[in-house]
């Protein structure tokens, strides 16, 4: 895990979040932006799993390596998720749907990155 | 498709509760998975609380997404022994800590989780009782029409 690529998917989903926080603060529904930036936010996440898991083969990584695998998987879902959930909801709850995504993955990436340096395990 | 008398469940605000939920229960998922394949005989209970509750958040996100009258039920159900639970394992975790050596979501009332898994399941009750209460064509349905072999009177 590169600190550098972390801290891009962070600003990255918290700018999300706070532009769906917006569109639903409007009474906007989701629109072509917020999928974009899922797109985004997903490419980078694909891009830090193929990372992670290159530095996994090579001797780096953290102890518990299997927590570590399981937040890298299972953060790539939750961009699609949000994506299609929110895309059902024709009112502002759908960016609404997109906030929590996006923070749940800024999340993510905080514990992995406490993961790997082995802290607050 | 549309057809199902209620589906107010998971629209509007309902929306974002299934998300949490739907988030929850991959956290719960891929933590109990986790736990139970690399150490299970560490501590089998707490793992096993894990799987549990993992569970529950997939049986409580489904029920609520389909918001129909059985759907309804076991939604109540769900939220209802999330709320025992996390109140239980909770009041356990920091009584007897010796009997929880390793985190569940529900240790500590979920201080993990940012105590989302204590709110949660009340935030989840007062939905279903408020939608409850506007059953009938009260709620508007939404107006999306997505099947798409429905035969276009258009020629």
């Amino acid at each position: 895990m590169t600190n550098a690529l972390a801290t891009v998917i962070i600003v990255v989903s918290l700018l999300a979040a706070a532009y769906s926080l917006w569109s639903a603060w409007r009474d906007r529904a989701m629109g072509v932006p917020h999928l974009v930036a899922l797109g985004v936010l997903e490419v980078l996440l694909i891009t830090q799993a193929v990372v992670g898991f290159v530095k996994l083969s090579g001797d780096e990584g953290p102890q518990s390596s299997a927590t570590f695998v399981g937040y890298l998987l299972a953060i790539l879902l939750i961009p699609p998720a949000g994506a299609g959930w929110g895309l059902l909801e024709r009112s502002r709850y759908g960016p609404g749907v997109i906030v929590v995504a996006c923070l749940a993955v800024a999340v993510m990436i905080v514990r992995m990155q406490q993961i790997w340096q082995g802290t607050n395990v | 498709m549309s057809d199902r008398p209620a589906t107010s469940t998971r629209s509007g605000p309902g929306r974002l509760l299934v998300a949490v939920y739907a988030l929850f229960a991959l956290a719960a998922g891929a933590r109990a998975g986790v736990q139970i394949g690399t150490q299970f005989s560490e501590a089998p209970v707490a793992y096993l609380l894990s799987a549990v509750a993992a569970v529950i958040y997939v049986l409580a996100t489904v029920a609520l997404a389909f918001g129909g009258r059985t759907s309804r039920r076991i939604a109540v159900a769900a939220c209802s022994v999330e709320l025992l639970g996390v109140l239980v394992v909770g009041t356990l975790s920091l009584a007897d800590a010796s009997a929880f050596p390793d985190a569940t979501v529900w240790s500590g009332f979920g201080r993990g989780y940012g105590y989302v898994p204590l709110v949660l399941p009340v935030i989840g009750l007062v939905w279903l009782w408020r939608t409850s209460r506007t059953d009938g064509p009260a709620v508007a349905p939404t107006a999306e029409d997505t099947s798409p072999g429905a035969g276009s009177t258009t020629a």
